[in-house]
């Protein structure tokens, strides 16, 4: 299964025939009289990383929780061609529950699943996999008061990661961290979409960073203020791992940045 | 802790000996003011009863009154109508004084523990209400977002977020209610009983017993300092994770 799924991600640039995995289409949400998204059409592949990338409040956290389903459209259509399609959602805050142990906080979304209260061996066993996979294996036991904002991001990923989704949509996940922090975990994010140990295949990922989205996705969607509009959906074909400093990556930084101030 | 109890102590100590002597210089009369070792020697049997009956009866009221109110909070939260309807009422009960409402118990109920149970329970019930309700609400947005994504049922996201959310609030109203308690017994018995410490403190006020009238008030405060610290332990066991901030 993650063998099928990984040689998929290799193919790594979108094929007209491969089936998408998320397809929105003249999508429209408003809020009252605010108009937060208009006529937006948006394709994702299986295997894709793609940013979403646009000025604080243009509506690009509305689009990823209308795609979670937690934002009901008000024109348009979001259409999931994989019946059984898993997705988990990340938020810009770690919202770990303060009374449950790292470890319990992971297990949140099976014992929900499952309907249960006290988790079994295999999926204590799993939930502790996950910790590993987000580099958080001596934390199990401990609170998140007890862990820096980075380790309580790293927790919320590994919880993210237990639904065990196939789409990880992430609001701007690391953007109430320090740059150094948010630099690794950026660096690990590509690390997990890259591994085969889950059957995570596709991230769509919010933020106002342009060289986060350069360095971090295989396209960058830029939307414009609100209500969010496509200005334009940029591929970057570069290898990983990638930094803004190195020339491609760099030109692609410098054209969006020209692209974002000209629509202004 | 015990390094900090030291100076209250040693305080306390010196305005009890400066009572004693001022007390036994002066020749102040004991049904004026009684010196200390004098309402000590009054401790016996007969008070200890009384206090036992009060705290039961402070006790019985702040747990009915505490799982009552509870329970029509976590109904307020579910049925927005119940709420806007029975608030008021609550309200109307709130504000009426316990004092005047007390003559109507021992009417009902009699003299018996039930007058006094009840007057308890009417004084503790709305500080619980209102903070379970306001901490049932105070999940934020974001929180109940991640219970939607992970497709969390309405009665799991109530029981693994929204109690859970609730404790400082219930625990910050609990040791309010755990002092108003043994105010609302000792209310009934002011009115009509044959025992408790508010029985005491009406008999040996009238045969100016001033020294059993000290006693008794002393018994009551710690009855409510017993109930307040109780609760103020518990929580600190319970909520390890809040800092008690909240109000």
């Amino acid at each position: 299964m993650n063998a099928i799924v990984l040689a998929e991600r290799l193919e790594a640039a979108p094929l007209a025939s491969s089936r998408p995995i998320l397809s929105i289409q003249d999508l429209n949400v408003r809020f009252g009289g605010v108009v937060a998204i208009e006529k937006l059409t948006l394709t994702v592949w299986r295997g894709e990383f793609v940013s979403l990338l646009g000025p604080s409040g243009c509506g690009k956290s509305t689009l990823l929780k209308a795609i979670a389903r937690l934002v009901e459209p008000t024109g348009g259509r979001i259409t999931r061609p994989y019946a059984d399609l898993r997705v988990g959602f990340m938020f810009q805050k770690p919202l770990l529950l303060p009374w449950r142990t790292t470890l319990d906080n992971v297990l949140l979304p099976v014992e929900i699943q499952r309907g249960g209260n006290t988790a079994d061996a295999a999926e204590r066993h799993s939930a502790l996999r996950m910790l590993d996979l987000v580099r958080l294996s001596g934390f199990a036991d401990s609170y998140p008061h007890q862990l820096s904002g980075g380790m309580q991001q790293r927790a919320a990923l590994a919880r993210a990661l237990m639904c065990d989704p196939d789409v990880l949509l992430l609001d701007e996940p690391f953007g109430a961290l320090d740059e150094m922090t948010r630099e690794v975990l950026n660096e690990e994010m590509i690390r997990i979409w890259q591994s085969k140990q889950t059957r995570l295949s596709t991230v769509l990922m919010v933020t106002h960073s342009i060289p986060e989205a350069v360095t971090m996705s295989d396209r960058v969607v830029v939307l414009s203020a609100r209500p969010a509009r496509m200005i334009e959906d940029v591929p970057v074909a570069c290898a990983h791992p990638r930094a803004p400093e190195d020339a491609e990556t760099g030109a692609i930084i410098r054209r969006i940045r020209a692209m974002v101030r000209s629509a202004r | 802790m015990t390094s900090r109890a030291v100076a209250p102590l040693a305080f306390g100590l010196v305005a009890l000996a400066a009572w004693q002597a001022i007390v036994t210089i002066l020749h102040v009369p004991e049904y004026l003011l009684p010196a200390p070792t004098a309402i000590v020697a009054t401790v016996d049997r007969a008070l200890v009863v009384s206090f036992a009956v009060t705290f039961i009866e402070a006790l019985a009221g702040f747990l009915i009154a505490s799982l009552l109110a509870f329970a029509i909070a976590t109904l307020f939260v579910h049925f927005r109508t119940l709420e806007d309807g029975l608030f008021p009422i609550a309200i109307a009960i709130k504000t009426t004084p316990i004092v005047a409402i007390a003559p109507l118990l021992v009417i009902w109920l009699g003299t018996g523990w039930w007058s006094k149970i009840v007057a308890a329970i009417l004084i503790c019930f709305f500080p619980v209400l209102v903070n379970t309700v306001k901490g049932l609400k105070a999940a934020d947005l974001e929180y109940r977002e991640l219970f939607e994504t992970l497709g969390a049922s309405r009665a799991q996201e109530f029981r693994k977020l929204r109690i859970p959310y609730c404790l400082p609030y219930l625990f910050s109203a609990l040791k309010i209610s755990s002092s108003l308690a043994v105010i609302g017994a000792i209310v009934g018995e002011f009115v009509g009983a044959t025992q408790g410490l508010g029985y005491l403190i009406i008999i040996s006020s009238a045969h100016l017993e001033t020294a059993t009238l000290f006693s008794a008030i002393i018994a009551a405060a710690f009855a409510g300092i017993a109930m307040f610290y109780a609760i103020g332990f518990t929580e600190r066991r319970l909520i390890f994770w809040s800092s008690g901030e909240t109000e």
